[in-house]
């Protein structure tokens, strides 16, 4: 690839910054685009997958519904127990949104996952964040809720000086910020992983002729790599949307 | 006044959660009282506080999770 000024630059974050389309707007940008793509994906699947429902379904609306009843009774009924209802349509969306944009990371022509940006996952997890202490809150009041989180029951008074401010900062900080570096970190790793191997693969292909016989490996690597990411895209997806139902789940628990 | 609020009680504290909370409380132990250890080694320009603050932390953490998720 960058033969011209001698030498191979290996893939560095900077492979993550697009310049815009047009002009110099931060906002026309190919992750921008990406989301907007996957909105439009999304809606008109699930659209045209409910638009004939019938009962005996056509493969699409099989396909579709197998999604749905997926969230619905895997993540939401399971995990949040009788209440789980009102919070289905927040998970559904978040578990399709985050598949669709990791399934660009490996898309042809799209090939980027725009949760390797770290503002996306940010702002899912800044929601989640909203959506569990609301419902708590809701569900218990603010002062039971902030007193079953800052003081549990059973342990020694002055011990609380330690575990207070840990609880507090478990439940405000670590988990919002752990939910959004983990789905954030997986995506720019993978990409960059994926980057590594295939410019690699190029790199070598135009190098001398024992780097050309090694270059098909790299491409296989590459390959490989490829449907292992295709795996880690759905698993996290699948742990984003898990983790804010578990949250939601603690949040409506009512025991100690 | 812990165990008769129903069925549900036990396996939500014990099951899938608990393994991605006990991270969570583990990063929190070591982040904050290693962090106010640092503070504290920073203010004073001494070196020992950091390491006391990440034991300190660590055990914390090792106690809550042992006390939410480790009695029967």
């Amino acid at each position: 690839m960058n033969v011209a000024n001698g030498g191979f630059q290996p893939p560095s974050s900077a492979d993550f910054v697009f310049s815009p389309f047009i002009g110099n707007s931060v906002y026309l940008t190919k992750p921008i685009a990406l989301v907007f793509l996957s909105v439009i994906v999304i809606s008109v699947f699930f659209i045209i997958s409910a638009r004939k429902a019938a009962i005996v379904p056509s493969r699409l609306q099989f396909a579709g519904e197998s999604v749905y009843s997926f969230v619905r009774n895997g993540l939401g009924r399971d995990i949040i127990g009788h209440d789980f209802a009102p919070y289905v349509p927040y998970l559904f969306t978040l578990f399709t949104f985050i598949l669709v944009n990791n399934i660009f990371g490996i898309v042809p022509f799209l090939q980027f996952p725009a949760m390797s940006r770290f503002g996306f996952p940010l702002v899912l997890a800044l929601l989640t964040f909203f959506v569990f202490h609301i419902a708590a809150i809701k569900h218990k009041g603010l002062g039971p809720y902030l007193k079953e989180i800052m003081f549990m029951p059973g342990i020694p008074k002055f011990v609380y000086i330690i575990l207070t401010p840990l609880e507090l900062m478990t439940f405000f900080v670590t988990r919002p910020v752990t939910l959004a570096v983990r789905l954030f970190a997986n995506m720019f790793a993978g990409h960059l992983l994926l980057l590594v191997f295939i410019l690699g693969g190029d790199e070598l292909l135009q190098g001398a002729i024992g780097l050309k016989l090694i270059s098909p490996f790299a491409f296989a690597i590459g390959i490989a790599l490829t449907f292992f990411e295709f795996m880690v895209q759905c698993l996290q997806a699948y742990i984003f949307t898990l983790l804010t139902a578990l949250y939601i789940a603690g949040a409506l628990a009512d025991e100690h | 006044m812990s165990q008769n609020n129903g069925p549900e009680t036990g396996p939500k504290n014990t099951g899938d959660g608990a393994a991605w909370n006990i991270v969570s409380y583990l990063l929190s132990g070591l982040i904050f009282w290693g962090g106010a250890g640092w503070l504290l080694d920073h203010w004073l320009g001494t070196k020992i506080f950091t390491l006391v603050g990440l034991v300190l932390g660590a055990a914390a953490s090792l106690y809550l999770i042992w006390f939410r998720y480790g009695r029967q």
